[in-house]
């Protein structure tokens, strides 16, 4: 029954995979990706891990998407380009690579040895019984029931390296952005707006040299 | 598994919460007017419903909803229309389903019983252990609608409103999450009664975290879009923000949501700063009597109602940022201020209090 529900959920993950890669609109693409990512949560939640299905939803789907969204919205044109249409090449190299990250992972879990206490992946058949933990093992019951715990705890023992080179990497990415968005000595940037003069094209002739376009004749009423 | 008594129970304390807080929101609605009214020196609606004899404009709201449910609901022709329709039904799921690990009483070995064994759980999911993390998880999906919104509206303005939005709400998340982490670090659990009950044997959260207190309330404001924080509709600028294309219940349905999130959020200030349905030296998680669970309820509900008073009152008390200055007051002033407070709580928990 579960089995058949993940499934079910599974292949409706794909389908939004797929929307994710085919969509010519990168706003719908990035909408197919936060499907996915409600997928992710639900199969978490199948597989009894509800703390992590909320952290999936807190962190992808209330932040990283969100600020996805928010990178295409602020870039591109309110609506409409098609802006994701890339030559047969670069379909080509992108599909490989991903090919290749594929066999990568899927060779990796395959060939997983396991310790004594925990059997190689390709191994287990179904979810380990309830009273399957030994001394010192977690035993299932007592991960489900104190998941945040158990999560923290791994984190910072047998995932402590992961756990660090991911957050290294998070933050060499922070500061090249802000090394990309600031250059040395620069000045904020409506000051080098002033510097340059006024160039924007779709001013009016008349505009302010600032660009700080009239408010809008809004007639400002009360709300309620 | 669910039994069908339990499955009946269950669908009653859905209805009851759903039905109660969409009504409740008419009636803030109301309430609202009347203070604004009041700090501005006006008298308010005082009209509607004197045929009938009711006094004070009470059915004022009834009116409003027959309006917004009888004006002709306009599509624009240059709308993205799934989108565009998509957009307030998210901000009306997200704003409703946080409802559903909020304790409105005693739960858990404090609920009182019907009959020998059938506890009365005050909470629809009286199960869930993480419920602080799942309501910040809904609440991150709000932003959804009104991003949605801007983009499928296809207008400036609109446009304008949902991206301020975006980098809003996401800015204000962070030392929200921070300031909740330190009462969480206290009481060692993200269970939401759990956190009541240890403040009903060690003192309300308030006077633990004054700092986390004043982030989150701070916080807690950007994330409802209330006025000093309600830049994403602010009128004077963007004509109504991301709604400006929306008309009838779509609108309406925005409209809603704001004020269930008003709601949820007096809620979770009030379970995790005011103690919740604790009374010191009246009320205490060993009462199991009816009585006392009718009067944990009437006590939570009184503060609730006194949080919500008070958000509306800070609307009229206090000015919009500018939005460098909120941009700065979240990342300059409360992110660091949270992570201090969030250091120095779990220095003394793991020093004073013992690990």
């Amino acid at each position: 029954m579960i089995q058949s529900i993940f499934l079910l959920f599974s292949a409706i993950g794909l389908m939004a995979a797929l929307g994710t890669v085919l969509s010519r609109n990168l706003v719908r693409a990035a909408l197919w990706l936060v499907a996915f990512f409600f997928i992710i949560a639900v199969q978490f939640v199948l597989l009894e891990a509800e703390f992590l299905a909320a952290i999936q939803v807190l962190v992808y789907i209330g932040a990283v998407a969100i600020l996805l969204l928010f990178g295409i919205m602020l870039t591109r044109n309110i609506q409409g380009d098609e802006t994701t249409s890339a030559s047969l090449n670069t379909k080509l190299i992108f599909g490989a690579l991903g090919l290749a990250l594929f066999a990568v992972l899927a060779t990796a879990i395959v060939s997983h040895k396991g310790t004594p206490e925990r059997p190689a992946w390709s191994k287990i058949q179904g979810r380990p019984d309830d009273e399957a933990g030994r001394d010192g093992v977690l035993t299932r019951k007592d991960t489900i029931n104190n998941m945040a715990k158990t999560v923290g705890d791994e984190m910072m023992t047998r995932f402590v390296i992961p756990f660090e080179i991911a957050g290294l990497l998070l933050t060499v990415a922070l500061v090249g952005a802000v090394a990309l968005a600031r250059q040395v000595g620069a000045d904020e940037p409506i000051d080098r707006v002033r510097k340059a003069g006024f160039t924007r094209d779709d001013a009016p002739a008349n505009g302010s040299p600032e660009g700080v376009a009239e408010a809008p004749g809004a007639v400002a009423s009360p709300s309620h | 598994m669910l039994t069908f008594l339990g499955l009946t129970a269950l669908l009653i304390k859905i209805g009851l919460v759903v039905g109660i807080s969409q009504g409740a929101v008419a009636y803030l609605i109301y309430v609202e007017r009347k203070i604004a009214a009041y700090a501005q020196d006006r008298i308010g609606p005082n009209r509607c419903g004197r045929e009938f004899g009711v006094p004070l404009g009470l059915i004022q709201p009834l009116a409003d909803g027959a309006k917004m449910i009888l004006k002709e609901d306009v599509i624009p022709k240059y709308v993205h229309k799934p989108t565009f329709i998509l957009a307030p039904m998210i901000a009306i799921v997200t704003a409703t389903i946080g409802f559903a690990v909020v304790p409105f009483g005693p739960v858990g070995a404090g609920a009182p019983r019907l009959g020998a064994d059938w506890p009365v759980q005050f909470q629809i999911a009286p199960g869930v252990d993480i419920g602080i993390v799942y309501i910040l998880a809904i609440g991150s999906l709000a932003v959804y609608a009104v991003v949605l919104a801007g983009w499928s509206s296809n207008n400036k303005y609109s446009f304008l409103g949902g991206l301020r939005s975006s980098a809003q709400l996401i800015s204000y998340e962070i030392p929200m999450g921070l300031s909740i982490l330190g009462i969480v670090l206290l009481a060692k659990s993200l269970d939401l009664n759990t956190i009541i009950e240890w403040q009903d044997r060690h003192g309300w959260g308030i006077f633990w975290q004054p700092v986390g207190f004043l982030i989150f309330l701070v916080s807690a404001f950007a994330e409802t879009n209330r006025l000093p924080f309600d830049l994403p509709e602010s009128e004077q600028e963007l004509v109504g923000g991301f709604h400006t294309e929306y008309s009838a219940m779509k609108f309406g349905m925005f409209f809603l949501g704001e004020y269930l999130h008003v709601i949820t959020v007096s809620f979770l200030t009030v379970i995790l700063f005011f103690g919740g349905w604790d009374l010191p030296f009246v009320l205490s998680a060993d009462q199991t009597s009816w009585i006392s669970a009718i009067f944990k309820v009437i006590v939570m509900m009184s503060k609730v109602s006194l949080m919500i008073v008070f958000i509306m009152w800070i609307r009229w008390t206090l000015p919009r940022f500018r939005y460098d200055t909120l941009m700065n007051l979240a990342w300059k002033s409360l992110l660091p201020l949270g992570l201090l407070n969030l250091t120095i709580t779990a220095v003394a928990a793991q020093m004073i209090l013992g690990g």
